[in-house]
């Protein structure tokens, strides 16, 4: 259940609904506005500082965190999450390497907004 | 044992609201019965003696029944007892509520009898006879209300309620048996004979006494329940 | 940390029931949900915090008072609605609430009003016309317009429409903005326990079965499905609830759940395939039905 707040206030700062440095509201109020304990929003805070989208100050609540880079990031841990389940999921089927390669080139090669590499000089990282 | 006097106060107010309504149309009913009395005529007054004694009985069942009984069953009780009230304040408030809900009426029956019979041609003698018939009614209606006040079952507060005001036939005909009392009844004076005064006074005296125990045997409760 | 209530070591008997060596607390500013099949004990337990009840053995603490003693001043602060509470049914809803009113000061006539809207109630009508879930929510209105420091409900959403339902969630959950106010209800909704409480209780057959945070509650038990087949005494396990073979699987719900549990299951020859969180409703089922006690 915290992982919906978590995942929710993750998608907001991914979209740039709320930028580095704006407060969030207090646990108390986030509980009472969505109808949801205080020690799940609680929770979902603790997992959001953990992950660095947010920053929490004593005494005086809890901020978006101060990285510019920070929904970049947030985009990119996605990726990596869905690359995992995509190998989790071959790995179930029994497919080999090659298999598995030709299956992502042939949905690369379909994909209509992935440009390549000599179109996108900044896309192409570690 | 401090008295939660403004919630007591409350809830007696409460009690005569709810029922004040009814309770002022078993009076309507007595002023009728009270009317045939004055007629002073044979049938007038078989008539009307035993609608009044009827409607006095039926207003002291009603104002058991509903305010504890009824309380019970349909579950009343239960937002009551969640107001800051002890055991014993929620006790004194249906004492107090049962009093004034059922004494105003029966208070009014009787001074209306009592007057109805000094200032019409019926025989004064009546005066006494009637007193100690309201007496017997005061009486089984502390019977009755210290019954509903203790026991919880349905069953045994309606076979008290009834019981104890069905002994009124009983009553009366054993008064009507002692030469004392019935003969003065056709008499026009007021004559108070020795045993009319004992049995008053003992119908008094045990009513009181009656309901001082139920107050004090509630009063050892720590929770209602 | 100040308790909005505590007992300790209770027991209460009737002639066919008996709440047993009890043993709670609820800190202030926290919602606990109190979670049992019907004849478990939650009546008896909530009837023994508003001080209806006196315990056969034990201390009841509620607010600092201690009960059933000092119930009067503790009700001043206290809430208490349950399933089997009426109105009375000649009186308007207006009559009741201004009954309320005269006895506690702290009535919010502002937001009674702002209750009678949100529920939709009509205060000018006999209370004998509500139907069962106007009834829910006009006494929960009695109760929540006078800001009580401690809310004890007996079922708030049993039987309520979706529509009810979520406008009394939606008013439990502005009591959380203060943070010294505490509520306990109980329900057979566990979604609803799932959703606003921090504590959940089980109660079961008059005792305890288990008290913890919800989180720790959903962190502990686990639904794991492994292959293979589960040698009998895998059962015996106190770590495990139930375990139940299922063709060439093995379900498995785990109370404690930790992460040596894959290695210990794969040296029985069971692979493990998946580990899932249950949901409450699961726990609780599985749980009564294990015969857990924790």
């Amino acid at each position: 259940m915290y992982q919906q707040i978590v995942d929710q206030i993750t998608a907001r700062v991914m979209a740039g609904d709320w930028s580095p440095g704006q407060s969030l509201p207090s646990i108390r109020e986030l509980a009472a506005g969505s109808q949801v304990s205080v020690i799940t929003v609680r929770r979902a805070y603790e997992e959001l500082e953990r992950a660095g989208v947010i920053c929490t100050r004593p005494g005086k609540g809890s901020v978006v965190a101060e990285r510019s880079s920070l929904p970049t990031t947030l985009m990119k841990d996605e990726l990596m999450r869905h690359l995992e389940a995509l190998l989790a999921s071959a790995a179930r089927l029994g497919l080999d390497k090659q298999s598995l390669s030709r299956l992502i080139e042939q949905a690369i090669e379909s994909a209509a907004d992935i440009p390549s590499a000599a179109d996108n000089p900044q896309g192409n990282e570690r | 044992m401090t008295n939660n006097a403004s919630i007591i106060r409350l809830l007696v107010a409460k009690d005569w609201q709810l029922f004040q309504k009814q309770l002022a149309l078993y009076v309507l009913a007595g002023i009728v019965a009270l009317c045939l009395l004055a007629l002073a005529k044979p049938w007038a007054f078989y008539l009307g003696s035993l609608m009044l004694i009827v409607v006095v009985v039926a207003a002291a069942c009603f104002s058991i029944s509903a305010s504890l009984m009824v309380e019970r069953k349909e579950h009343t009780l239960a937002f009551v007892m969640s107001l800051p009230v002890s055991p014993w304040d929620f006790t004194i408030a249906k004492l107090l509520g049962n009093l004034v809900t059922f004494g105003v009426p029966f208070l009014v029956l009787c001074l209306g009898t009592l007057g109805t019979v000094l200032f019409t041609p019926l025989p004064d003698g009546l005066f006494v006879y009637a007193l100690l018939i309201f007496g017997y009614v005061l009486f089984a209606y502390s019977v009755a209300l210290s019954i509903a006040m203790t026991v919880e079952s349905e069953g045994w507060n309606t076979f008290a309620m009834i019981g104890s005001m069905v002994l009124i036939n009983p009553f009366i005909m054993g008064l009507a048996q002692i030469d004392a009392i019935s003969s003065q009844i056709e008499q026009d004076a007021i004559v108070w004979s020795t045993p009319a005064v004992a049995i008053l006074l003992t119908q008094v005296i045990l009513s009181v006494a009656v309901l001082g125990f139920t107050v004090w045997h509630h009063a050892r409760k720590p929770a209602f329940y | 940390m100040t308790a909005a209530f505590s007992l300790s070591g209770i027991a209460k008997r009737y002639p066919h029931f008996a709440l047993q060596d009890i043993s709670l607390q609820l800190p202030e500013g926290q919602i606990m949900g109190l979670v049992g099949v019907n004849g478990a004990g939650k009546t008896t337990l909530l009837r023994l915090l508003t001080g209806l009840a006196a315990p056969d053995a034990g201390e009841v603490q509620v607010l600092g008072h201690r009960l059933p003693e000092e119930q009067v001043a503790a009700k001043r602060d206290i809430g208490f609605a349950s399933e089997d509470m009426r109105l009375y049914r000649s009186q308007t809803l207006r009559w009741h609430m201004t009954l309320v009113q005269r006895i506690f000061p702290a009535w919010d006539e502002t937001y009674a009003d702002e209750l009678l809207r949100r529920f939709d109630l009509r205060a000018e009508q006999a209370v004998g016309g509500f139907s069962h879930g106007q009834r829910v929510k006009a006494l929960l209105l009695l109760c929540l317009a006078r800001r009580p420091r401690l809310l004890l409900l007996d079922e708030p959403t049993t039987g309520l429409d979706p529509v009810a339902r979520i406008e009394v969630l939606e008013a439990l959950s502005d009591v959380l903005r203060d943070e010294q106010r505490s509520v306990l209800f109980s329900s057979h909704n566990t979604h609803d326990v799932e959703q606003l409480a921090d504590t959940i209780t089980f109660l079961h057959n008059g005792r305890l079965v288990d008290s913890a945070d919800k989180e720790s509650f959903l962190d502990r038990w686990r639904r794991v499905v492994c292959q293979g087949t589960a040698p009998a005494d895998l059962q015996q396990w106190p770590e495990l609830a139930s375990v139940r073979n299922s063709g060439s699987l093995v379900e498995i719900k785990a109370r404690h759940w930790n992460e040596q549990l894959p290695d210990r299951l794969a040296s029985l020859g069971l692979q493990v395939q998946r580990v899932d969180s249950m949901a409450l409703e699961d726990i609780f089922v599985t749980a009564v039905r294990s015969g857990a006690v924790a």
